[in-house]
């Protein structure tokens, strides 16, 4: 995993919003999303929102979190920490790397 | 069809929703034979139908959930998940385009607790949640998401609980309506001739039209029926309740006979709908810099003389039960039910989608000034609407029939303006108007259970 695993280009994702990489491509435990801030950075965070069934990717990124479309639970882009009810644990943060307009994932296992 | 947003075919219908053993008893919905509160042969109306809350609760049973009610503008939608909340008669309903680019509507109220789940007036959204307990609703109106769902029983399946549908949505020209009625009779056909006058407004070319600007909403007292009634057949009142109006517009202000006596058609629809329009070779747009864009030889070329030299400007339409436009102004709206003695105007501006920015703002403004919520002819309408409603309670007052004899007899096939037209001093389309919703109040809905 040295170099990661190259799963978008930067300009697949919309500024202020996501995409979602499917777990066969990620090999983690759940689909990982990608979201891309207003300054163009991208982070990455397990999909599946810590307290409901609802797709983080469908979120939307401001301020330097991503607020989950359904029930308004944020975290935090950088490291998956939680802010506000009604989640109550942590998003499972990966790291990113944006190389000549390509976004590589390094997922971390066993979350 | 000159939109590039396709409503959704309409084909679905309502699910039964899960009742168990709940069956709601007859009498709370105990309807009233109105045959003896119109007269329309006569022109007389009884006053009860402006005041009575029983009446009211059976027009929303009756006229508001079997119509076709005018729910927004093709233009309010351009992606997934763009929507607009509205109202169908007092009932709450979210208008948006799903992930497939069809128009849908649901009603705006949680399948839980009840409460909407959608609270903005417009906007982009993924999901629809209730801010009560959590319960998120897809654009497909699907229930996708439920806190704490482990308290539900097996037998719990969320596919009984989406958004309830309204079963058809359609458009024309641009106009997109709803009904929910399972099988209703076609938006088009259910339009009939008052297509002809409407496109006098929404077809100068094939761009179609646009909105500008938000929509503008405000609260009046008055029976909605007395806004719809007027728009559909009341040109008469134009020279008394908006003479200071129409002085302030005179050049020169000098009162002028030929605006006092006009001359003009009236088209009275057995649906209930209705245009008035004066009839003139020199017929125009009353903003001058729309007057000075308008191409009136494309306009004759496509619409026809007839529609240039009448409802393509000055006029008022209906479109039963409650949408209402004015041509000459852009102004579309909906009067919205709010009780017998309540309404609320949502108005909206729209101009051909090929005119230059300056021309829509002149339009914009034209029509702000003159019917905005402070226009200097929309107050004097509003005014004497509640003032007719607010002394209507009074049991003498209200006892008193209303005369709407005005063109008795003129009502007649011209040769010129589709289907039955009287004179533009008339109050024949009323007269239709009152007809249909009497025949309406007295038919049973889809939603009545037959007697057994």
């Amino acid at each position: 995993m040295k170099y990661g695993i190259r799963v978008a280009a930067v300009d697949d994702i919309p500024k202020g919003e996501g995409i979602s990489i499917d777990r066969s491509v990620t090999g983690t435990d759940d689909d990982i999303a990608l979201l891309r801030d207003d300054d163009g950075c991208v982070w990455a965070l397990n999909n599946t929102c810590t307290h409901a069934e609802a797709s983080l990717a469908e979120g939307w990124v401001e301020d330097g979190y991503v607020e989950c479309p359904l029930h308004s639970s944020k975290f935090c882009l950088k490291t998956g920490a939680v802010q506000g009810l009604p989640a109550t644990r942590d998003a499972v943060a990966h790291r990113v790397e944006l190389r000549d307009g390509d976004v590589y994932l390094f997922p971390r296992q066993g979350s | 069809m000159t939109t590039t947003v396709e409503p959704g075919n309409g084909a679905r219908t309502v699910g039964a929703p899960p009742c168990g053993a709940l069956q709601r008893p007859s009498e709370l919905s105990r309807n009233i034979d109105v045959s003896g509160l119109v007269d329309s042969q006569g022109g007389l109306l009884d006053r009860a139908v402006f005041t009575d809350e029983q009446l009211y609760r059976q027009e929303l049973r009756r006229i508001f959930a079997t119509s076709w009610l005018f729910l927004a503008h093709t233009d309010q939608f351009h992606k997934p998940g763009d929507f607009f909340t509205t109202y169908m008669g007092e009932d709450p309903v979210i208008v948006t385009m799903d992930k497939n680019r069809n128009i849908r509507a649901y009603l705006n109220s949680c399948r839980h607790r009840g409460a909407r789940v959608c609270r903005a007036d417009y906007g982009a959204t993924r999901s629809f949640t209730c801010t009560y307990h959590g319960w998120a609703y897809d654009l497909e109106g699907k229930l996708i998401s439920i806190p704490n769902k482990e308290g539900y029983a097996d037998n719990f399946h969320t596919d009984d609980w989406g958004l309830v549908e309204v079963p058809h949505v359609d458009s024309y020209q641009g106009l997109i309506f709803g009904t929910w009625d399972p099988k209703p009779v076609a938006l088009r056909d259910s339009l009939g001739d008052i297509a002809w006058y409407l496109d006098a407004m929404l077809d100068h070319d094939a761009e179609g039209t646009v909105v500008v600007g938000g929509v503008n909403k405000w609260v009046l007292e008055g029976n909605w029926k007395l806004a719809a009634e007027q728009f559909a057949s009341d040109w008469y009142h134009v020279n008394m309740s908006h003479a200071s109006a129409l002085m302030l517009l005179s050049p020169g202000g000098k009162p002028k006979d030929e605006v006092v006596h006009r001359t003009g058609r009236q088209y009275v629809d057995p649906k209930g709908h209705g245009h008035g329009f004066p009839v003139h070779p020199r017929n125009r747009f009353d903003a001058q810099t729309v007057h000075e864009w308008m191409d009136y030889a494309a306009l004759r070329a496509r619409l026809g003389d007839a529609r240039v030299e009448g409802p393509v400007t000055t006029g008022h339409g209906t479109v039963f039960p409650n949408f209402s436009y004015l041509p000459v102004n852009g102004s579309i709206r909906v009067w919205h039910p709010k009780g017998p003695d309540r309404m609320e105007v949502w108005a909206w501006t729209i101009v051909d989608k090929s005119m230059p920015d300056h021309v829509r703002e002149a339009q914009r403004l034209y029509n702000l000034r003159t019917f905005g919520p402070s226009g200097i002819f929309e107050q004097d309408d509003g005014e004497n609407w509640s003032e007719v409603q607010v002394i209507s309670h009074g049991f003498i007052t209200n006892s008193v029939p209303l005369n709407y004899q005005m063109g008795i007899g003129s009502e007649r096939h011209d040769g010129r303006y589709p289907g039955v037209t009287s004179e533009l001093y008339s109050d024949a389309a009323a007269r239709a108007m009152y007809a249909r919703w009497r025949d309406l109040m007295n038919t049973p809905a889809w939603h009545e259970r037959k007697p057994s």
